[in-house]
């Protein structure tokens, strides 16, 4: 087991370390002409916006910047924001919008397991009748309607209707709830969808006919049986899931005015902001792989079938 | 305590309003005082952005927003009234030489610095800063944003900055030292406290304009040196890491979602900051700021075109008051160096210009902007109207030739026909060969590439942005081009491109016909013409027009400010007239509804508005008040200016 979690933690580095330098050296393939507002670039000469570049450390060779770069990671220093935040600390700007977008992305997905399990139960325990159907309409409504439509109506009608307010508020409370909900939406329908179908597909093995023909109620077996098989396949996802509920939601979090990470990523990629793209891809990148390795011990642990080793 | 407010804002406007008295006709001042007393006032005002604060470096900023913010929190040297006209700020006076390249200000004394809590710092304002304003951005170092005005106009600036940028060149060989060239700031560059409290500037050209753009610039705000030096990176990077000297300072700032600016206690004007606080909120999506409006969240909303017409027949509709001026321009930049071969041909021919010129139906584009009077929004000149007067108030864009293009009905598709016909006959062959090219494949990837023969139709290739609005606006152009000229001569396509248009797009002329719009930035035409010139860095078109570069030369060295106008009116007629570049429409779109009284706030044309002065209503603003309140205000502005 160590010996599995050593070699997992080194390929998992090696992972890390590829996408962070590919990323880095793509960076500095962007036109030099992106660093600079549209308005910058049209009012300053060729000399001035060299020399801006080159008093941004942009015109020193990747490699240059690179080391840089790691050298101020290890002490502790992600860098200053070049164009999106001009100057501002990357650590200032994460420990400013993490927790924000961290507190609804776990609100919304504890909301979203809680509800899209019971939804998937309901939906299986009434299969083909009207909870399953109902079930149905809202999983199709919420993935096959563009978000933007329901969202809004949330917004402006939900909000009036239960005197709700319309953006986020730090300091009051009845504004977290509609931005939750909407962000749970999503996790709702995708929970329920596969849950169900994860049990219907256990339904149909021979250790639940078995199970049902030994005089055990439906319910029963759902619970202790059923559901107990059908929850891995959704398991391996929850370690992923949790971390990256500081990833945020670019449309949610814009509606509702909520200063999260949502679009930060994007922003900077657009802005060609290379220290705050720099930091977050290497972030999301630690993330991911935590995630699928944590994911991996945790089905292994639900599912008593699964060896990590062959020792084991 | 609302009531009492009211009464003492009621009096200090009755004091505002009886300087103009006598100039009001009776009927007009009675409607409008009226609707003055009839208001309850409040003490805040709310309102929302829609794009992140970066920072508040306002030497290194590009960003609107901070300008905004800044603009009510460090007061420069002078700032417009009601009406647009300059008066004292932290300078109490000024005065300049005969050639006005020499501009003396006597700073206000005690007037101190507060920090983000209204704190006074103990460190006053005083000449020494505005020079410190100078000695930072003359830094390449610090990154200082659009310098190349004053970087140009203010003497020995432009030399100290590139020797500074030599020095930190590793490609460039010099004997220079760094702590030696900053050493001789005071000596080389053309700014100086001539002691505590006056500074003056000297200019390496002549200046009428340079209150204007005192206004504009946040260059030549001031700057407590010391401090800002002892943050280095993070000076102004949030509210805790500047200091204030204007009516407001920054009591609350959260990142990407509110901004609270208090009243500075200390400010040397207290009496006429008329809100206590403002709170603004990050409201990135349009429809939610026009919702919180209607539920009473917010006292200011703009309302857009397809909002507008949403809200015909609503209660509303009384409250939306068309959007006032804009001095940013629309326009068509044509390629002259551009890679297809069709359009490069014909493009150097004026018929064809003009063709292109008089096919476009701007009211029809207008419509898209405001579909209940477009006219307002149609614009010929590439210099705003209403932005530039001289010294006798007659409006610069009123100067001939000038007026002429202004006044003038471009929409007119039989002459754009004639015109096509005639460019047709002089470059191509009987058989619509176009002479001296041959068909091939027009790179201008990453847009993309495109096929010609060589053959009318010509090829056009319009280059825009994937936003939505933008591809209606070329769709339209489309169809008015090729319905005024024929589809039998001129193919028009449409390419839009998504990403940073600028960089990819226009800079390395990958186009033919590109939108764009340009913005007149301080009270003289100099601001864009020097841009545009055959070698300036605005050409985005890569015209050669001697003509009109030797107009700009002209102009530049006039012995009068009228003089120096109407050169620059024969310049920029030249260049409209000529087609090289098609000013179609101003940037001036929408409605807005407001809770806040019309004209009682600084006339910031070229700065950002100042909420100094703003009263504050309970209730929205209706469109019949405005239009009583605009005639009373109008009547006593064309007074103000006749007086300046």
């Amino acid at each position: 087991m160590t010996r599995y979690v050593l070699s997992r933690i080194l390929r998992s580095l090696l992972t890390v370390i590829i996408v962070f330098v590919t990323v880095f050296m793509l960076l500095r393939l962007m036109p030099l002409t992106g660093y600079f507002p549209q308005e910058m670039l049209k009012e300053a000469d060729e000399a001035t916006r060299i020399s801006y570049l080159r008093n941004q450390g942009l015109l020193d060779h990747p490699f240059v910047q690179l080391g840089r770069f790691v050298k101020n990671l290890f002490q502790g220093d992600l860098g200053r924001s070049l164009t999106v935040y001009p100057k501002v600390p990357i650590s200032t700007l994460l420990q400013e919008k993490i927790p924000v977008t961290a507190a609804f992305g776990f609100s919304s997905l504890v909301l979203g397991i809680v509800l899209g399990v019971s939804l998937g139960l309901l939906m299986v325990r009434y299969k083909d009748r009207w909870g399953d159907r109902l079930g149905t309409l809202y999983i199709v409504t919420v993935r096959a309607v563009p978000n933007l439509i329901y969202l809004f109506f949330i917004q402006v009608w939900v909000s009036k209707w239960l005197n709700l307010p319309l953006v986020y508020y730090k300091d009051r409370p009845e504004s977290w709830i509609l931005p939750t909900i909407c962000l749970a939406l999503g996790s709702i329908a995708y929970y329920a969808l596969w849950l169900r179908r994860f049990m219907v597909d256990e339904e149909n093995r021979d250790y639940v006919k078995f199970a049902q023909v030994k005089g055990l109620p439906k319910k029963v077996v759902l619970r202790r049986h059923v559901f107990k098989n059908a929850v891995i396949p959704l398991v391996i996802y929850l370690p992923s899931d949790l971390l990256f509920i500081i990833s945020g939601s670019l449309v949610i979090e814009s509606l509702y005015a909520i200063p999260g990470t949502g679009g930060l990523l994007t922003n900077a990629i657009k802005s060609q902001d290379n220290p705050l793209v720099q930091v977050i891809v290497l972030m999301y990148a630690v993330l991911s792989v935590i995630g699928v390795f944590l994911g991996d011990m945790l089905v292994a642990f639900v599912d008593p079938r699964i060896k990590l080793t062959e020792g084991e | 305590m609302k009531r009492t407010l009211a009464l003492v804002l009621t009096l200090l406007l009755t004091l505002s309003t009886a300087a103009i008295q006598p100039a009001l006709a009776s009927d007009v001042q009675s409607a409008a005082e009226e609707i003055l007393a009839s208001k309850e006032y409040l003490n805040v005002y709310k309102t929302s952005f829609s794009s992140s604060y970066p920072s508040f470096n306002y030497y290194s900023t590009a960003y609107a927003t901070v300008r905004s913010i800044v603009a009510n929190c460090i007061d420069g040297l002078v700032e417009p009234d009601i009406y647009g006209v300059y008066v004292p700020s932290i300078a109490e006076s000024w005065e300049t030489n005969e050639d006005k390249t020499v501009w003396t200000f006597k700073i206000r004394e005690g007037v101190n610095w507060v920090d983000h809590e209204g704190n006074d710092t103990g460190l006053p304002v005083t000449a020494e800063d505005f020079v410190d304003g100078i000695r930072y951005i003359a830094d390449p170092q610090n990154g200082a944003y659009s310098l190349r005005v004053v970087r140009d106009l203010v003497v020995g600036l432009y030399d100290y900055y590139w020797a500074l940028d030599d020095i930190d060149n590793p490609d460039v060989e010099t004997d220079l030292v760094r702590e030696e060239v900053v050493a001789s700031f005071d000596e080389t560059v053309g700014v100086k406290a001539l002691d505590e409290y006056t500074v003056q500037y000297t200019l390496t050209s002549s200046a009428p304009y340079f209150l204007s753009l005192i206004e504009s610039s946040m260059l030549l705000l001031p700057v407590e040196y010391d401090y800002a030096m002892e943050l280095g990176e993070d000076f102004a990077v949030d509210n805790e890491h500047m200091l204030y000297c204007g009516a407001y300072y920054i009591s609350h700032f959260e990142r990407d979602k509110a901004i609270t600016l208090t009243k500075n206690p200390l400010y040397w004007d207290l009496e006429n900051v008329t809100v206590d606080t403002v709170e603004y909120q990050m409201i990135p999506e349009g429809t939610t700021s026009l919702e919180m409006f209607r539920r009473g969240e917010l006292d200011y909303t703009s309302v857009e075109a397809e909002e507008y017409l949403s809200m015909a027949g609503t209660e509303w509709e009384d409250n939306l008051i068309p959007s006032e001026r804009s001095l940013s321009t629309n326009y068509l930049w044509l390629d002259f160096q551009g890679e297809n071969p069709e359009f490069n041909t014909f493009i150097q021919n004026e018929n064809f210009r003009k063709a292109l010129q008089y096919s476009l139906n701007r009211e029809a584009i207008a419509t898209l902007r405001d579909p209940v009077n477009p006219t307002r929004i149609l614009r010929n000149t590439i210099n705003a109207e209403d932005a530039i007067y001289d010294s006798n108030g007659v409006d610069y864009t009123d100067y001939e030739p000038l007026k002429t293009v202004k006044e003038t009905d471009y929409n007119n598709p039989e002459l754009a026909r004639q015109y096509m016909e005639a460019a047709v006959a002089e470059l191509c062959e009987e058989d619509g060969t176009i002479r001296g090219i041959e068909a091939g494949t027009v790179d201008y990837l990453p847009v993309g590439t495109f096929e010609v023969d060589g053959k009318l139709p010509v090829t056009i290739i319009y280059v825009g942005t994937d936003d939505e609005s933008e591809i209606i606006m070329a769709q339209l152009m489309k169809a008015m081009v090729e319905e005024a000229i024929g589809t039998d001569l001129v193919d028009f396509q449409i390419a839009a491109f998504s990403g940073w248009t600028y960089g990819t797009v226009a800079d390395p002329l990958n186009y033919d016909i590109y939108f764009d719009s340009l913005s007149t930035g301080y009270a003289d035409p100099s601001g864009l013409l020097t841009r545009m010139t055959t070698d300036g860095v605005e050409n985005v078109g890569r015209y050669t027009v001697p003509e009109f570069d030797a107009l700009v030369e002209k102009a530049l060295s006039a012995a009068t400010f009228e003089e120096r106008l109407q050169y620059f009116a024969e310049a920029e007629a030249y260049l409209c007239e000529g087609a090289y570049l098609i000013p179609f429409i101003s940037s001036l779109r929408g409605y807005y509804m407001t809770n806040s009284m019309p004209f009682t706030s600084p006339l910031t044309l070229y700065g950002n508005s100042k909420y100094k002065g703003t009263l504050v209503m309970e209730e929205a603003l209706t469109y019949e008040e405005y239009l009583t309140l605009e005639a009373a205000y109008d009547i006593a502005r064309a007074e103000a200016l006749q007086e300046q």
